[in-house]
């Protein structure tokens, strides 16, 4: 150009309207998004919609009559079901769709918001880490096309979500505005969770970072509403503070109002701002929050097989233990309400459970909840084992002289430990919370409590157990069948009387088998065949992990 | 173990992946001391070789030893008398280059720490960082300092520079140098030439999972061509017809073509009588003992010869 008359062209191009450029690209990236997620978005909307379907027809089948109905709202309708499913509106006169919407969109909007948060981490977060965003930036790309593309993705499957649950309640021959309520709540907890997304991956430099950070949104929003919702039908204000419990206050089928979805709306629009303004303030790749210089020289233990298995999965461990370890004593803080709760039962309850054996039920039943969480941490420390494989580090460490079996072995040591850790922790979290509430003489429970947690070992283990022989056989599908087990665990804890399976698919559910110490007396034969798989299924890992090749294409 | 045993000795190794057939009777056989290039083209087997030998995979056929013994079976006795640099390293993201260096010291057993500081030094890294933040150049020099403090007798390097600039080249050279002079065997593979015809004993060039060619440098020459350019008086046109001059190009005096390497004493004598005025021998690069075995194959795919040339 130099002193040359410049053009009109060269005039304009310097200064394309900001927006534009900052966008080019958003149309291209968003079909190659939609080509790499064709299956796996599509799996995810498809899960929800078939949950939805499935929740809606199930219920008038187990209870035609209003009369089974009615039976069956006990269990939503006392503190502890409110305390899993929702503020419980509508449940003293319940009609299905109410019981619907009560009892189970709570599950469902969760599904929706790991969903988001899996997706936006997935296309920002994931790929800067992996320096493929690199290689797409450095063509015709503006600034803010990789977000937008990612938001746009993560928008439309939350759309085709909300729409099948909405046919789905529908099918049920639900009321049309609830349902559409049931929906659009939906669609606002996805836009509020990928909005958050969008800002935490602008934080952490790292995905896994990205995703704990929305990730434990998604957790504390469900705990404060736990809090919120068991303390009055209908939600306290505690439940005004999570974003999970603004679209159940909608209260489909019952009020039918709109007005509380504004809440989730507006904060998306703040988080995504948010989330747009943080990632012009920062390089690609690098993150917001610092990173610091670290020691030159390893400490000593570092230098062991041991060591290394322990840097590896601690991190992971111990984020889990500090969640879980406040939720035990979270549940454990609410042994006084339990108690007083007793007394208000409805007639036929109240006949099973005395006062505080109602107290030691509900946290026998909150124990075997929190192992299938327990599960959940060591099947994601198993899949870090795999990813360590894939990532060609397990290669690079057994260079050295650490044997495969050694290798394996130091990590299910650290696993099992941590995992053992863990429920000792959820046990004492529980005893001591309840210990702090109750008026009258909370420690003699610490010990029953504490039991109760510890007692749930051998189901955890048998699920670490199958999990671990996978790997060593099949490890290409070990991760997913883990998760299957805790997902199913975990839907057959929470609605395992409601869903009517037969005795096979009930067996399955490996957190199903043990007795509710210290309601019941321990059974021993289910400790020790859950006990016996665990330990099967980890020499069978070891076996198959000596014999079979590592990482091969 | 004897003084002879070779210190890498594979037979007729077969590895099929699937329909893919990534190792094709391959023979590969170094010596005690020996700094042995391993060379050839992405995707020709060189690293499947390398987790062969770590006792990753399982050969499907043939036999390979390492130290005398069987790389699957006893792999941990073999790994103390081994470190390895993978061609492509993943570290643990929140530790530091330091800690990683010492984590695998440790692991490997003996170890020397000013060793290790002076290497730090000399490829001029900073161990306090997380490797997260780390280039993959960073990357392989920590991985190159851990395997080079070590006390080890074997160094198996898979394409150790791909990732180092020009400088730490230089400095990659000479403590393999070094680690020669230790009486050390190192396989190096690499698809850089200059780097392996600088370091190397000897030479095994991979295709398609099978050694096309393997010897001395010297050896090798003697199967390539050397490239002559000469301005002559007299038109060196003659030249052209013997059966062990090719791709002859004239162009006024100077006229540029190959000699097959054993005969290049003939052509000498003949162009003493067309009155050179200058003359310009190029050795026999390894680009072009590539270029031999690629070539065909090149061509075979449906790549114009033209293109082939234009390479070379």
């Amino acid at each position: 150009m130099g002193t040359a008359p410049v053009s009109t062209e060269t005039r304009q191009a310097p200064r394309p309207s900001a927006g534009q450029a900052t966008l080019s690209g958003t149309g291209t990236l968003l079909r190659f998004m939609v080509r790499r997620d064709r299956i796996r978005t599509t799996a995810w909307v498809l899960g929800v919609a078939v949950a939805a379907f499935y929740f809606a027809n199930a219920i008038q089948l187990i209870a035609e009559t209003e009369e089974e109905l009615r039976a069956l709202t006990t269990m939503f309708a006392d503190p502890v079901g409110r305390m899993m499913t929702g503020p419980g509106f509508g449940m003293e006169d319940p009609t299905h769709a109410a019981f619907f919407s009560s009892g189970y969109v709570l599950y469902l909007y969760i599904l929706i918001a790991l969903m988001s948060v899996f997706t936006v981490v997935r296309h920002t977060r994931v790929e800067e880490q992996t320096g493929r965003a690199e290689l797409i930036r450095a063509n015709v790309v503006g600034r803010h096309a990789t977000l937008t593309a990612t938001l746009i993705l993560t928008l439309v499957a939350n759309l085709l979500a909300a729409l099948l649950m909405w046919a789905a309640a529908l099918a049920g021959g639900f009321a049309a505005e609830g349902s559409a309520l049931v929906a659009t709540g939906g669609l606002a907890v996805g836009l509020f969770f990928s909005a958050a997304a969008a800002v935490s991956s602008q934080l952490s430099e790292s995905s896994r970072g990205a995703s704990g950070m929305a990730g434990g949104l998604i957790g504390l929003a469900f705990l404060i509403r736990m809090g919120g919702d068991a303390a009055e039908i209908g939600g306290s204000t505690l439940s005004w503070f999570s974003p999970l419990a603004w679209s159940q206050q909608t209260a489909p089928y019952v009020e039918d109002r709109w007005w509380p979805l504004l809440l989730p709306a507006g904060f998306a629009v703040v988080l995504l701002a948010l989330g747009y303004w943080l990632s012009t303030q920062r390089d690609v790749g690098a993150s917001l929050l610092p990173t610091r210089l670290g020691r030159a020289t390893a400490r000593p233990r570092l230098g062991t097989p041991l060591g290394l298995a322990s840097h590896t999965l601690k991190g992971s461990l111990r984020g889990w233990g500090i969640a879980l370890l406040l939720t035990g004593l979270m549940f454990g803080s609410f042994a006084q309400t339990m108690v007083d709760a007793a007394g208000d039962l409805p007639a036929e309850m109240a006949q099973i459970f005395a006062g505080e054996d109602m107290m030691l039920g509900y946290l026998a039943y909150m124990a075997l909840f929190m192992s299938v969480f327990i599960a959940a941490a060591g099947v994601s420390a198993l899949q870090q084992l795999r990813g360590e494989e894939n990532r060609s580090r397990a290669e690079y460490a057994m260079s050295a002289p650490v044997g495969r079996t050694t290798w394996l072995g130091v990590h299910l040591t650290v696993l099992v430990a941590g995992v053992l850790v863990i429920l000792a922790l959820v046990g004492a979290g529980m005893g001591v919370g309840a210990m702090a509430s109750l008026e009258e003489d909370g420690g003699q429970y610490f010990g029953e409590l504490f039991l109760a947690a510890v007692m749930q070992t051998p189901a955890v283990l048998a699920v670490v157990g199958i999990v671990t022989a996978l790997f060593g056989w099949f490890p290409k599908i070990a991760g997913a069948v883990g998760w299957v087990f805790v997902g199913f665990g975990g839907v057959m804890s929470t609605f395992g009387q409601l869903l009517d399976l037969p005795d096979a698919i009930l067996s399955l559910n490996l957190f199903g088998h043990l007795a509710e110490y210290p309601v019941e007396d321990i059974a021993w034969t289910p400790v020790l065949v859950l006990t016996g798989i665990g330990v099967v299924g980890v020499l069978l890992g070891l076996l198959g992990w000596k014999r079979r090749e590592i990482n091969r294409v | 173990m004897s003084e002879n045993t070779p210190v890498i000795y594979a037979e007729d190794l077969v590895k099929e992946f699937g329909p893919v057939r990534a190792l094709d009777n391959l023979n590969l056989n170094i010596a005690p001391g020996e700094v042995h290039g391993f060379l050839g083209p992405n995707g020709a087997g060189k690293s499947t070789t390398m987790r062969v030998l770590l006792g990753l995979l399982r050969p499907d056929s043939g036999t390979v030893t390492l130290f005398g013994g069987d790389p699957w079976r006893d792999a941990v006795q073999l790994h103390r008398r081994l470190a390895y640099v993978p061609g492509d390293v993943e570290l643990w993201p929140n530790l530091t280059g330091g800690e990683v260096i010492d984590m695998f010291l440790r692991l490997r057993g003996k170890y020397n720490k000013s060793r290790r500081d002076q290497l730090i030094e000399s490829f001029d890294l900073d161990p306090r960082k997380k490797t997260r933040t780390y280039s993959k150049g960073n990357r392989q020099k920590v991985a190159l300092i851990s395997a080079l403090a070590a006390d080890v007798d074997l160094l198996l390097l898979d394409e150790p520079t791909a990732g180092l600039d020009p400088l730490m080249e230089a400095v990659f050279q000479e403590v393999i140098h070094e680690a020669k002079s230790e009486g050390r065997s190192v396989l190096l593979s690499s698809h850089i030439l200059a780097q392996v015809e600088a370091l190397s004993d000897r030479i095994s060039i991979i295709r398609a999972g099978h050694i096309v060619e393997s010897g001395t440098l010297s050896e090798l020459r003697h199967m390539t061509r050397t490239t002559i350019e000469v301005e002559t008086q007299r038109p060196a046109q003659p030249l052209a017809g013997f059966s062990f001059v090719h791709d002859f190009r004239t162009e006024g005096e100077r006229s540029v073509f190959e000699v097959d390497g054993d005969h290049v004493q003939e052509v000498f004598n003949d162009l003493a009588g067309l009155g050179v005025r200058s003359i310009v021998a190029h050795p026999p690069t390894l680009e072009q003992l590539l270029m031999r075995h690629y070539g065909e194959d090149l061509s075979a795919r449906g790549v114009g010869t033209e293109t082939t040339k234009k390479v070379s």
